[in-house]
């Protein structure tokens, strides 16, 4: 048999395995807003293996401190395992981030969010790049509950810090706050309804979409790479002839495989920090809101 | 009529994700083009450059991604 033949119906499997299912039945149907479907249920395991590392470091490190306090030698204050380390550098890069993009008086008072954010969302990509796991950013309703979470902070933050008409007011450059009275009138209501839309409908939007679409993309991706190597190697597919220009297609369609894995475990570092940069970004503009 | 729809449909999602891919394509090639220039004149300023330039990428792909995101919808 052709194996193209079996290609849409290989495609159809993929796209319905990416969909939201109930987590223990492959062929059921989510029913209801509370039902544990296969996103979720990584979704919580990426979040548990988060805090479990970050308490685990934590605590160590903390309990390592107040020995060397106690006995004055800083030996101990190194940290004591690569591990940790690793877990120290990356903390160190979000501070550094949020000190970079944020300011340094209030920036790192929000390095425990930013870092929720990027690791779990960094966690839960790799748990997605395991073959049979699952990424939470895969599927729109966990990133649209990120982007939610996010854009309640940076509008909060945007009231708390300005007043709930500074930051409607500072939604208008100040140039056109300082125009006569019809410019003000006019080139403000535009400028104000454009940027009302784009702070508050756009930037959510874009959060999540962007992060849904670069993970969901990127496993269709890896899924018809990989349908392809099944059907033109049909080790494990049963009437499925072998060709020596199938062992060629096959051959290609592998090293793309690998080629596509390894640069999704790039995309899948990228778009946790574009996410994070992004807040982080959206909650400077809106702690300075009333300077421009 | 009826029976056309199924491949009008199918060259629509082409046509919208084509369509919507080639203004990010030029502008993120214009993005990093423009950022490894910089940062080959003045490659002590490379880390802030860098973040710049992703969130330059990111504002600029999002507009692909809701060509993506309409495929799917159609």
């Amino acid at each position: 048999m052709n194996p193209m033949d079996e290609l849409p119906q290989k495609i159809e499997h993929l796209v319905h395995e990416l969909s939201v299912l109930p987590f223990n039945d492959m062929n059921g149907t989510v029913e209801g807003p509370l039902t544990l479907t296969n996103y979720t249920t990584w979704g919580i395991i990426a979040l548990v293996t988060t805090v479990l590392i970050f308490t685990f470091v934590a605590r160590r490190e903390s309990r390592r401190m107040k020995l060397a306090a106690e006995s004055g030698s800083t030996a101990e204050l190194a940290p004591s395992s690569r591990f940790v380390s690793m877990i120290e550098s990356g903390v160190e890069f979000i501070r550094d981030m949020a000190v970079d993009v944020i300011g340094p008086k209030e920036g790192p008072k929000y390095t425990a969010l930013l870092g929720t954010f990027f690791f779990m969302i960094l966690i839960s990509n790799f748990y997605g790049l395991i073959p049979g796991g699952k990424t939470f950013a895969g599927s729109i309703g966990g990133t649209v509950a990120l982007a939610l979470l996010s854009w309640l902070i940076f509008v909060w933050v945007g009231f708390s810090k300005n007043g709930f008409f500074g930051y409607f007011k500072s939604l208008i450059p100040s140039g056109v706050r300082e125009m006569p009275l019809a410019g003000r009138l006019v080139l403000g209501a535009y400028i104000f309804l454009l940027e009302f839309i784009s702070t508050f409908l756009v930037r959510p939007l874009t959060l999540a979409v962007r992060l849904f679409a670069n993970m969901y993309a990127g496993h269709i991706i890896l899924g018809v790479f990989g349908a392809f190597t099944a059907l033109f190697w049909p080790f494990f597919e049963k009437g499925l002839s072998w060709s020596i220009g199938g062992i060629g297609v096959g051959a290609v369609s592998m090293a793309f495989l690998i080629i596509m894995y390894a640069f999704e475990v790039f995309v899948a570092f990228i778009q946790a920090y574009v996410f994070t940069i992004l807040t982080a970004v959206y909650i400077q503009s809106s702690v300075h809101a009333s300077e421009h | 009529m009826e029976a056309l729809v199924p491949g009008l449909t199918a060259i629509g999602k082409g046509l919208a994700y084509g369509l919507a891919a080639i203004g990010p394509g030029v502008g993120i090639g214009i993005v990093g083009g423009k950022a490894l220039e910089a940062m080959a004149r003045q490659p002590e300023m490379a880390g802030r450059i860098q973040t710049t330039m992703f969130i330059a990428i990111a504002f600029t792909e999002a507009l692909a991604l809701l060509g993506f995101v309409l495929t799917f919808l159609l």
